[in-house]
């Protein structure tokens, strides 16, 4: 899925987090639980059975007092990668539900290498194959595969996605949609869900350049490939400059809603190197560090 | 409505041809192409934002449009003729007088017939859009003619000119090429050529007073009993409405050129007889002028002075006192009788007559031969025949001149046959009833004359051409003949002639079958060679009818035009109803072309 040379430039990042982790296991992540750790958090009196190794010796020494150092507790982080694989997404060149492939298994493997885990599931009408979670730089093939093994299929429903996979308790974690968002139910909706559990939420928007600036004859029937509907439009210069507007309107309001409740958001053009994208626009964003 | 260009079947069959067309094309319209989209969600919005139009209502629009712009255009080509909008409809026939006096010229200085294409112009500018307009003229200068469209009707008439040599007659309108029963004609003239016109015909006349004095008679003849002598007879006619004074001046070769003054009543004629010895052999030039003159063309006249010189004639003959006496009294002839026996040795001679003899070779003189036994030489007998006359000739030769031979009598005469394979070729200028040859004289080679009867045996020594005959013989052999007068126009000559003018310059000929035809618009001297003979041709006007300018049944005093010629035409009835269509056309063109780009229509 990718070169070396990329894998290597990846293992330099880790995923950004706004929220403190809440991951059980010991992780990388700032936590906020308070144990052993490496960064200090506070002071407090020795109790029966706190490990002695965490008693401040020179407080003790001036004071004649047992009072133990409080670290802040490093704990992983789970993440749950989601890739529209709607048939709107099987659409352009490159294709759209390629690169989102790429982009997850890009961001998939960064998760692994912090020791975070990593929750992979497609989804169209509603939710598709999941992948259990995967720990560790050596769950990256499978990801990979995983990732390889999905087709494009159905209309899009992300709201009955996000709903039945959150229906179950899952840890607080970050979750990242990577989808076109052409679903006719619209996206806050759909992300409603992430923000009532409180997830740390980053959506990247994969656009096909023909999307944002449609090449068109003049006169043309619009097959809409999720739907099979047919649209006799006649193009007019003034009707491709409404479409570039109405689409950039479009982005601009899923954009806004992430900016609102202060989640990540990128958009990922196709005719854009992936490894731009990755290295530049999430980091940009602050999805990657 | 009419379609000059197609028949009606056609026309409309054309216009539903391009109707179907059009409307077949609207089916089979490709449909739009399908492009694939990822999702029609961000297109239904801005669909949902921009007002659309019907497509069915828009469809319609385009079809209508295209068919109206196709069946204008189809229209346009069949050419329509719509009564109601263009006015008129008929078709127009104008008939422009080009008879000589048509070239006159009045106070204002213009001829009639500039007038006459003035008024051809304003009636067809005053005649509807729908009219055809057929233009002829009175001299058939116009050959073939056809209907022309208001541009080249307008054109084509100026170039008519005054014609001349040809009666002038109105051309018979049933023999007008597709002239409808629904149709006007109209008469341009100025009424001085007398012409019989059918009951319908419209008189537009350009009749205008104007000057003339003109050389009506001119000629020139050796005066009777002295051969050195020769005078020439002049008759002048003043035309115009006044008194004139002329100027008459009579030019030769040499010499002073005579000088009269005359003055001329309206309506007088005045003769001449001048003594034009002096002038020189050659060519005579007789010119009036007078104050105010607007017709030319009969200001000039030519003619030829022949040489003086005598000539020297043997009349071999066993007897002929009638014959003698006629050739002694001809100015220029020195007569030698000599008997039949020394016909073979005629030396110092210029010509020679032989009266029923029969040289036994070619004279070695050019000969006049009556009544000759056929020979071998000179042809074979005929057969005999008696109690004939002469049912025509060739005035035109210069044997027979001014020579009436239609009271000529005949008892016996025998006409011969030339040889096949003499070099010796004959054409007959006098024949009999049955055609036969009376008369012969030779086309080229040794100049002889034929006579197939004896004066004895007929009454022609008693006709007043008898002695012209013999002038014109004795002239035509020793070739000094005077020119042969002809009226101007188109003049035959010998087959294969050069004509050559006064100036020595060539004049353009043409070849028919047995002549050639040249065209003398203007007064001249002219001379028609071939290789053996050379005719000398004074073309002039000479006609009094014709120098009668004034002469109208008309009356003058039209300036600008005549009851009946409509004068003031709307703007849009002159305007052909192809050219509307072809300009709604190019309107409903534009229409489409800027409701296509408005998304108006498809």
């Amino acid at each position: 899925m990718f070169s070396d040379a990329f894998l290597r430039k990846l293992d330099v990042l880790a995923l950004g987090a706004r929220n403190r982790a809440h991951g059980q296991l010991r992780g990388m992540h700032r936590s906020r639980r308070v144990g052993t750790g490496m960064v200090f958090a506070d002071y407090r009196p020795y109790a029966e059975g706190d490990d002695i190794r965490h008693i401040d010796w020179g407080i003790y020494l001036r004071m004649d007092r047992l009072i133990l150092r409080l670290f802040e507790e490093e704990a992983d982080q789970p993440v749950y990668l989601f890739v529209d694989s709607s048939l709107s997404m099987d659409f352009g060149a490159p294709n759209k539900l390629d690169y989102a492939r790429r982009l997850a298994g890009a961001l998939g493997y960064v998760a692994l290498l912090n020791h975070d885990r990593v929750n992979v599931c497609s989804f169209a009408e509603s939710l598709g194959d999941m992948l259990p979670t995967r720990r560790g730089k050596n769950q990256a093939p499978q990801i990979f595969r995983f990732l390889g093994s999905i087709r494009a299929q159905g209309r899009t429903s992300l709201s009955s996605a996000l709903r039945r996979y959150f229906a179950a308790p899952r840890t607080r974690g970050l979750v990242v949609v990577i989808s076109d968002f052409l679903d006719p139910a619209g996206v806050e909706e759909a992300v409603a869900v992430l923000r009532r559990f409180r997830h740390d939420v980053a959506l990247v928007h994969v656009i096909s350049p023909e999307e944002a600036d449609p090449r068109l004859p003049e006169e043309a029937v619009l097959v809409d490939v999720e739907e099979g509907s047919a649209t006799e439009v006649e193009i007019t210069p003034g009707l491709l400059t409404a479409y570039r507007a109405t689409f950039e309107r479009h982005a601009q309001d899923i954009e806004g809603y992430c900016r609102k409740y202060g989640w990540g958001y990128a958009r990922a053009m196709t005719d854009v190197p992936l490894e731009d994208v990755v290295l530049k626009a999430l980091r940009e964003e602050g999805l990657l560090r | 409505m009419t379609f000059p260009g197609l028949t009606p079947a056609a026309a409309w069959l054309l216009l539903a041809g391009v109707a179907a067309l059009v409307l077949l094309l609207y089916v089979l319209k490709p449909s739009p192409r399908r492009v694939a989209v990822a999702s029609s969600l961000v297109w239904q919005r801005v669909l949902e934002q921009r007002q659309r139009r019907p497509e069915r209502w828009r469809w319609w629009l385009s079809l209508l449009l295209a068919l109206a712009i196709a069946l204008s255009m189809a229209f346009a080509l069949t050419r329509p003729e719509l009564a109601a909008i263009a006015g008129g409809g008929g078709d127009v026939l104008i008939v422009v007088d080009t008879s000589p006096s048509m070239g006159a010229r009045g106070a204002d200085g213009r001829t009639r017939l500039q007038h006459a294409a003035e008024q051809v112009v304003r009636i067809v500018d005053g005649t509807g859009g729908g009219s055809r307009f057929l233009l002829a003229d009175t001299t058939h200068q116009i050959r073939t003619p056809a209907f022309e469209s208001r541009t080249a009707i307008g054109a084509r008439v100026h170039q008519l000119a005054p014609g001349f040599g040809e009666r002038a007659w109105f051309p018979e309108l049933a023999s007008l090429p597709g002239l409808r029963a629904q149709h006007q004609v109209w008469f341009v003239t100025d009424g001085v050529a007398a012409m019989d016109l059918p009951a319908s015909v419209r008189v537009a006349s350009v009749f205008r007073n104007a000057d003339n004095v003109g050389i009506t008679a001119f000629d020139v003849r050796a005066a009777p009993g002295d051969p050195r002598r020769h005078d020439a007879f002049v008759e002048i006619t003043n035309a115009s409405a006044g008194n004139k004074r002329v100027q008459l001046r009579i030019a030769g070769a040499g010499g002073t050129p005579l000088e009269r003054s005359l003055r001329l009543a309206g309506g007088a004629r005045e003769s001449l007889v001048l003594d034009v010895s002096a002038l020189g052999e050659g060519p005579l030039r007789a010119n009036v002028a007078s104050e105010g003159d607007g017709f030319a063309l009969d200001d000039t006249a030519y003619g030829f002075l022949p040489g003086k010189s005598r000539v020297r004639v043997a009349l071999v003959s066993p007897g002929n006192v009638a014959l003698a006496r006629a050739l002694r009294t001809l100015p220029r002839v020195e007569l030698q009788m000599v008997a039949p026996a020394r016909a073979a040795r005629l030396v110092g001679f210029d010509a020679a007559v032989f009266d029923r003899v029969t040289p036994d070779r070619l004279p070695g003189v050019p000969a006049l031969l009556v009544a000759p036994r056929p020979t071998g030489w000179l042809g074979r007998a005929a057969g005999e025949i008696s109690d004939t006359s002469v049912s025509g000739w060739d005035a035109d030769h210069p044997l027979l001149s001014r020579a009436d031979l239609r009271d000529v009598l005949i008892d016996r005469a025998i006409p011969l046959r030339p040889v096949a394979e003499s070099a010796i070729r004959f054409d007959t200028i006098a024949r009999g009833p049955e055609d036969e040859p009376l008369m012969l004289a030779t086309r080229e080679g040794p100049r002889l004359a034929v006579l197939a009867f004896a004066l004895e045996a007929s009454n022609f020594a008693q006709q007043p051409g008898f002695p012209a005959f013999l002038a014109n013989a004795v002239d035509w052999l020793t070739s000094d003949a005077g020119a042969v007068a002809r009226p101007l126009g188109q003049i035959a000559v010998p087959a294969k002639a050069r004509v050559l003018n006064l100036e020595g310059g060539e004049v353009a000929t043409r070849e028919v079958p047995g002549a050639s035809l040249f065209v003398a618009s203007e007064p001249g001297l002219y001379t028609a060679m071939t290789r053996s003979e050379r005719v000398r041709i004074a073309a002039n006007l000479l006609d009094a009818g014709v120098t009668a300018v004034n002469a109208s049944t008309l009356s003058s005093g039209l300036p600008s035009g005549v009851p009946g010629v409509p004068q003031e035409a709307g703007r849009f009835a002159r305007i052909d109803p192809w050219v509307v269509l072809l300009a709604a056309a190019a309107l409903l063109l534009a229409l489409e072309w800027w409701s296509y780009n408005r998304r108006i229509t498809l």
